[in-house]
């Protein structure tokens, strides 16, 4: 019977939306609890929350999170930063004082009830409260403990300097080969060093987790963000190592790829790669000069790479799209099998019917938050689809949920943590509480 | 609820501990996560493939790479077309630690072939167009019921399903990167002389469309795999190199979603943050941020500037459009005299000797040869001189996590096209020499 289905019918009924929360999750039953800031830290939890991993954020009361306060122009929605959104779906939120060695004992109770940790303070802060790795290793061994920073937990950059996303991309190298040549550096406008990190860091927290199935052992991980961008510079090193030269930043074109470029059109700018011998044929067709193809400068990529004759073409590809509109360009690639692709709007993508139906732009009713529209999750996968139940909460949100059903502890010595001060929630403030109209106790008033 | 009985003043420095744990020099002697997983990667033309299959390599796993007898154009990657011993840079950087075999998978015999190894694998990773495979009867679809505990990860730019799964282009880092929102964000604005050629959305430099891909794909193996161990079961898992960018876009569309508001590349200014930007400095450029209220504190106590605080005291007034060039231009008249050494100085002596609030951050803008005359990542073991018996010395960036039982290492460079056809068709499928001199006079190896 399947062999009478073509590729595609099969592929849209294996991955059908509808039905989606009624398959497992990958990592159903991992517990990971998170103690973090901004998105590096927070980002590494939620890609295996997304992939059906519990995950429990502590925020230190009664702000939370940084990342509560960075929303675009500083214009808060409902109460909330637009920014704490991506990187906090499905979390239960609490709040726990860890200055006060009350709040350090709670931490260690969860941690030995966790099967991962991810935390993304300066090195060393979590050991000197006593809930690094040393500790939490003693009470729990089968403990995956992810350390996220900027320069790592020990060498010469590591001691007392802060970083964030922006630092990375700066000392690794990568900002100074992005961009056009003679003008200023500029930053990437997405915080890359932490979402690539973030991926990173996430992955190795999967294989320490494959390795524990084997043997029972936890472990320590040491991921700091500017050595990932480091990582992902391609040829960067190699070409230093052999040419004893420095790589520069070229604009938009690919010196590795030859005829790959971002042009403008009438309606906005669209990238167009031709690369392999075929495909270039495919964009001289569009551009209608199939000659070009035969001549010795163009008919091999290694032809192609020439400085000289990359240059020429770049032109040609700019004269060509200057006229036509973006879908034009992308027709083009379709027919003649190259790739083309507008450089799309947050706008494009959030219209785009395609990514609403692969969910890669997700759709859902939030309990607090009402319609929300975000990215969903990045792999798709056919039997343990990745999902978002709910959207980020306000800080101590799940505090009675999780202190009860995790810790087993009493309304009245939940209560007790609170009049101390161990255990906090929201301020009255932009960012960290609910939305107008819900009550102190979670309740829609 | 428990203190700890040792204090912890008792314990070795946390520096100290952590790089015990840690110290590369010490990672051949400790075993390999993945060692138990054999991984074929059939990807062409492709660094999101090549990428995945190199962490789960670095990681232990055995990746046998399978090209076409010619070997595979992703070889021929290179800038300007540089070759080093017939291979170009690109390549030598993700060749790592991989048996290099030759199939031609246009011929049956070829695709039998990987059918038997495919019935060993634990993944396979393949980029080529949606239904390509699944047509030479080589698509999840067949090698599952072969092999029903094997995850199949297919690359590509539109994914395996939605209403543009069916696209024939093929995969390129530069239309992924276009794809994700993220070059219409990054790069300089159109200024008031209308357009320029530099003033346009901006890709990374790297291949961050493919790098970001690959990660995303490695990180579905693993989840993927963590599933098997529960259910015994293989899937397919789609990933999209697009998506797997866009995923990082931070919260454009939830801005669109909110307000309306498409978000536009800003040049120095994020429209949430700052500072967190390029500033000139006497030698070049430096990253500085000190973005939330104690942290513009600690930026105007070391500029000396306490009035900056005064008149622009709010997050919302340091994202005002209007205002960020106001005081950029005020820390760029303080930041211009100093070198972006003396800049960190300022920075890491108010940091370190605490002389007033707030974390401040600050770098140099490193070109790579800056990064690669850095103490830091030498002693941290992120780059290394690999001696490899064909390629020779090669200087190449080693695999960034840490980890204290099993840290991913780097063990071979790169091999020739086909260098170890007779050993693993030998070990895995028992093929003799004759047989396999009878296979290469038929161009299936």
């Amino acid at each position: 019977m399947a062999k009478e289905q073509s590729y595609f019918e099969w592929t849209a009924e294996l991955f059908r939306r509808e039905g989606l929360f009624d398959k497992p999750e990958a990592l159903q039953g991992i517990r990971v609890l998170e103690l973090t800031t901004l998105i590096l830290g927070p980002s590494t939890a939620d890609f295996l929350g997304e992939f059906g991993a519990e995950v429990i954020k502590v925020e230190l009361p009664p702000g939370g999170d940084t990342m509560r306060y960075v929303t675009p122009r500083g214009t808060f929605w409902q109460n909330a930063s637009l920014g704490f959104f991506p990187e906090n779906h499905s979390k239960y939120h609490i709040a726990i004082d860890l200055h006060k060695p009350e709040g350090q004992a709670l931490f260690r109770q969860l941690a030995a009830r966790a099967d991962v940790v991810v935390e993304n303070f300066r090195a060393g802060t979590l050991d000197r409260w006593g809930i690094g790795y040393r500790d939490l290793s003693a009470i729990n061994p089968r403990l995956v403990y992810v350390a996220n920073s900027g320069f790592g937990q020990w060498g010469p950059f590591s001691h007392g300097r802060a970083s964030y996303d922006a630092v990375a991309q700066t000392v690794s190298g990568m900002i100074q080969i992005t961009g056009f040549p003679g003008r200023p550096p500029i930053t990437c406008g997405i915080f890359i060093g932490d979402w690539f990190g973030a991926v990173m860091a996430a992955t190795a927290a999967l294989v320490a987790l494959h390795h524990r199935r084997r043997t029972g052992e936890g472990q320590f991980i040491d991921y700091a963000q500017s050595e990932g961008l480091i990582r992902s510079l391609d040829w960067t090193w190699v070409y230093a190592g052999l040419t004893g030269r420095d790589r520069e930043r070229v604009g938009n074109h690919d010196r590795a790829l030859g005829a790959a470029d971002i042009v403008r059109c009438r309606d906005g700018f669209v990238a167009v790669a031709a690369v392999t011998d075929p495909e270039f044929r495919g964009l001289c067709q569009a551009m209608g000069t199939p000659a070009l193809a035969e001549d010795p400068r163009w008919a091999t990529l290694a032809a192609r790479l020439e400085p000289a004759h990359a240059e020429a073409v770049r032109r040609q590809l700019a004269d060509w799209a200057a006229d036509l509109t973006r879908a034009d360009v992308e027709a083009a690639g379709e027919k003649h099998g190259f790739a083309a692709a507008r450089v799309a709007t947050s706008r494009d993508r959030y219209e785009d019917p395609h990514l609403r139906a692969r969910a890669a732009v997700w759709d859902h009713e939030d309990g607090l938050y009402g319609a929300m529209v975000e990215q969903g999750p990045a792999p798709k996968l056919s039997a343990t689809p990745g999902r978002i139940r709910w959207a980020a909460r306000p800080v101590g949100w799940h505090n009675e949920y999780v202190f009860r059903t995790v810790l087993g502890l009493s309304p009245s010595e939940i209560q007790a943590l609170e009049v101390q001060g161990v255990v906090g929630r929201w301020a009255e403030r932009m960012g960290a509480k609910p939305p107008e109209g819900i009550t102190a106790d979670g309740s829609i008033a | 609820m428990s203190t700890p009985d040792a204090p912890a003043s008792a314990r070795p420095p946390w520096a100290e501990f952590a790089r015990g744990m840690t110290a590369p020099e010490r990672a051949a002697t400790k075993p390999e996560a993945l060692d138990d997983l054999l991984v074929l990667d059939c990807s062409t033309g492709n660094f999101a493939g090549l990428f995945a299959s190199s962490i789960l390599a670095e990681f232990g796993a055995v990746v046998i790479r399978i090209e076409p007898p010619g070997g595979d154009v992703a070889r021929q990657f290179s800038p300007d077309g540089l070759q080093h011993h017939g291979t170009g840079l690109a390549y030598l950087v993700e060749g790592r630690n991989k048996h290099h075999v030759t199939l031609n998978l246009e011929d049956p015999e070829g695709r039998l072939l990987l059918r038997r190894l495919a019935g060993k694998a634990d993944v396979l990773i393949e980029t080529h167009r949606p239904g390509q495979m699944d047509a030479w009867g080589l698509g999840y679809r067949q090698l599952s019921q072969l092999n029903p505990r094997l995850v199949y990860v297919a690359i590509s730019t539109h994914g395996q399903f939605g209403p543009r799964a069916a696209s024939p282009i093929p995969d390129h880092d530069l239309t992924n990167q276009a794809l994700s929102g993220v070059p219409y964000v990054t790069g300089e604005p159109e200024g008031p002389a209308g357009p320029e050629p530099h003033a346009v959305p901006t890709r990374q430099g790297n291949w961050a469309g493919w790098y970001f891909g690959g990660a995303w794909a490695a990180f579905a193996a693993m989840a993927a795999l963590a599933w098997r161990a529960t259910s015994g079961r293989g899937q397919l898992c789609d990933v999209s190199p697009a998506e797997a960018e866009a995923r990082m876009a931070d919260y454009g569309l939830h801005w669109y979603h909110s307000h309306r508001q498409i978000w536009e590349r800003g040049g120095a200014f994020n429209p949430s943050l700052y500072p967190y930007t390029l500033v000139r400095t006497r030698d070049g450029y430096a990253f500085l941020a000190g973005f939330s209220d104690p942290n513009w504190t600690g930026v105007t106590n070391i500029m000396g500037r306490p009035d900056l605080r005064e008149r622009f005291p709010t997050m919302r007034d340091r994202t005002a459009a209007e205002k960020q060039p106001e005081i950029h231009r005020e820390i760029e008249a303080w930041s211009s005299q100093l070198t972006s050494h003396e800049l960190l100085e300022k920075v890491m002596d108010y940091m370190l000797h605490k002389r007033g609030p707030g974390t401040v951050a600050t770098a140099r803008v490193n070109s790579p040869k800056d990064t690669l005359d850095e103490r830091h990542w030498w002693e941290r073991g992120v780059f290394q001189h690999v001696e490899d018996p064909h390629y020779g010395r090669l200087l190449l960036q080693a695999p960034p996590w840490k980890m204290s039982r099993t840290p991913p290492r780097l063990k071979w460079a790169c091999r020739p096209v086909g260098a170890d056809n007779p050993r693993i068709f030998a070990r895995y499928l028992g093929l003799p020499p004759s047989e396999l001199q009878a296979l290469r006079a038929r161009g299936v190896i």
